[in-house]
């Protein structure tokens, strides 16, 4: 049996108390870091609680029931951050990516207590996995979330569009590792690939013509043209 | 095999629709585009997954299904676009035949809600009706008018096919009779695929001169 709450007051404890002593400037990152953790502890007592509702095992636990829980329990302080706060929009990602790190950090912590350290390559490569993969689950949340609020017919689909691409890329993701042999590797360096087939994307996208000029050229009239 | 073989059909159409959406996009600009790209996205990722675990584990899941949750952002971004895409005058715009839509839909909810589970039956069938509901309206609306706005009609036509499809695939997958292409679950699924790659080329020419 993990103590997972003891792990997490292990760890807030000092953060707690640099938040502290560091003063108001940081206060908002620690804020999201302990919202992170929490958000993971939470997910763990939900995991647990539904995976002993439907009675399903470690394989179907982790492939079905995780990755939604998971997703779920880390929009739900951006989600209150958001109605709650109003923050501008420039503000939003490093918000959502210190709740992403933070629960996977969490998350590595409580793996490393469960199953020891003695397997270094191994935890290296799950370590940048798993992290890059909350990264990137972050990431569609939070520039998504970035656009989508911007635009108000766009808020429902939106966001629920976004939930549930980072719910079926978590899933992915946790599909893949719990197969094992080979396709545990693909899974793992899934999320790095994406993260750098992302960065080629836009770095493409930059060098074409400004999709607006396309457009006007193209015949579109202004007001049909987003701005 | 047959089912592997029709969702890896479904995977390559719907990501052959989304990159032709998502480049109509990119030269547009256009807001139908971005929607129905959502829209396809979605429905992919959701494919992708279901494909991807018959593949990996030979079986369909067995406690929960994570594709249902982007089908379910999939088609609330299809009603946003059905929503978007009419007029003052067509949101005001009342038909017999939209009673077509509960008539088709309610029977089969029933069916579904006394197989399966009521929470996700209930938001499913409640999203694509208002779908059909938007689609069926759009329709017989744009078949009223003259000149562009009439191009309408091939959108909302495609859509209200891709409905239609989803309800046969669904209905069927309740009398479910074998994994070989008599089964006729495969004829909706491999119809769906298609009508969802024309989905693109039909907005193109509802939307564009």
């Amino acid at each position: 049996m993990t103590y997972v709450e003891n792990i997490f007051v292990c760890l807030a404890a000092p953060l707690l108390v640099a938040m502290i002593f560091m003063g108001k400037k940081s206060c908002r990152f620690f804020l999201f870091a302990f919202a992170g953790m929490g958000a993971c502890l939470l997910s763990a007592y939900l995991n647990s609680f539904f995976a002993q509702l439907y009675q399903a095992d470690l394989m179907n636990a982790s492939t079905q029931i995780a990755p939604v829980v998971e997703e779920v329990m880390k929009l739900m302080p951006l989600l209150f951050y958001l109605l709650v706060f109003e923050p501008e929009s420039e503000r939003i990602p490093s918000s959502v990516l210190t709740i992403a790190v933070s629960f996977a950090t969490f998350e590595n912590i409580v793996y490393l207590t469960q199953s020891g350290a003695e397997n270094l390559a191994h935890l290296f490569i799950r370590g940048f996995g798993t992290g890059a993969m909350h990264i990137v689950c972050g990431a569609i949340i939070c520039y998504g979330l970035v656009y989508v609020w911007q635009r108000n017919w766009l808020k429902i689909a939106g966001t629920a569009g976004l939930l549930g691409a980072s719910i079926t890329y978590h899933a992915t993701y946790n599909l893949l590792v719990a197969h094992g042999g080979i396709t545990q590797y693909i899974g793992y360096a899934l999320p790095l690939v994406s993260l750098l087939l992302t960065g080629v994307m836009i770095k493409l996208a930059t060098q074409l013509p400004s999709p607006v000029e396309v457009a006007k050229e193209g015949g579109a009239e202004e007001s049909q043209i987003w701005k | 095999m047959v089912e592997l073989l029709d969702n890896l059909t479904q995977s390559a159409a719907t990501l052959i629709a989304f990159i032709g959406a998502s480049i109509l996009y990119y030269r547009t600009r256009r807001q139908s585009f971005f929607l129905l790209a959502c829209f396809l996205g979605c429905f992919m990722l959701g494919t992708f997954h279901w494909t991807l675990y018959i593949l990996l584990f030979d079986s369909s899941p067995q406690v929960f299904y994570v594709s249902e949750l982007a089908w379910n952002a999939s088609f609330l971004f299809l009603l946003t676009l059905a929503y978007l895409l009419a007029t003052e005058e067509e949101k005001k715009f009342r038909h017999p035949v939209l009673l077509l839509v509960p008539v088709f839909c309610i029977p089969q909810l029933i069916l579904y809600l006394s197989r399966g589970e009521i929470f996700a039956n209930l938001l499913m069938v409640g999203l694509t009706m208002a779908v059909a509901f938007f689609a069926m309206r759009g329709f017989v609306f744009a078949r009223r008018q003259s000149g562009q706005a009439r191009n309408l009609q091939y959108f909302h036509g495609a859509v209200l096919v891709i409905i239609f499809l989803e309800f046969g695939l669904w209905t069927s997958s309740c009398f479910w009779i074998s994994d070989t292409m008599s089964n006729p679950y495969f004829w909706f699924d491999f119809l769906l695929s298609a009508s969802l790659l024309a989905l693109v080329p039909a907005m193109k020419k509802a939307v564009t001169a």
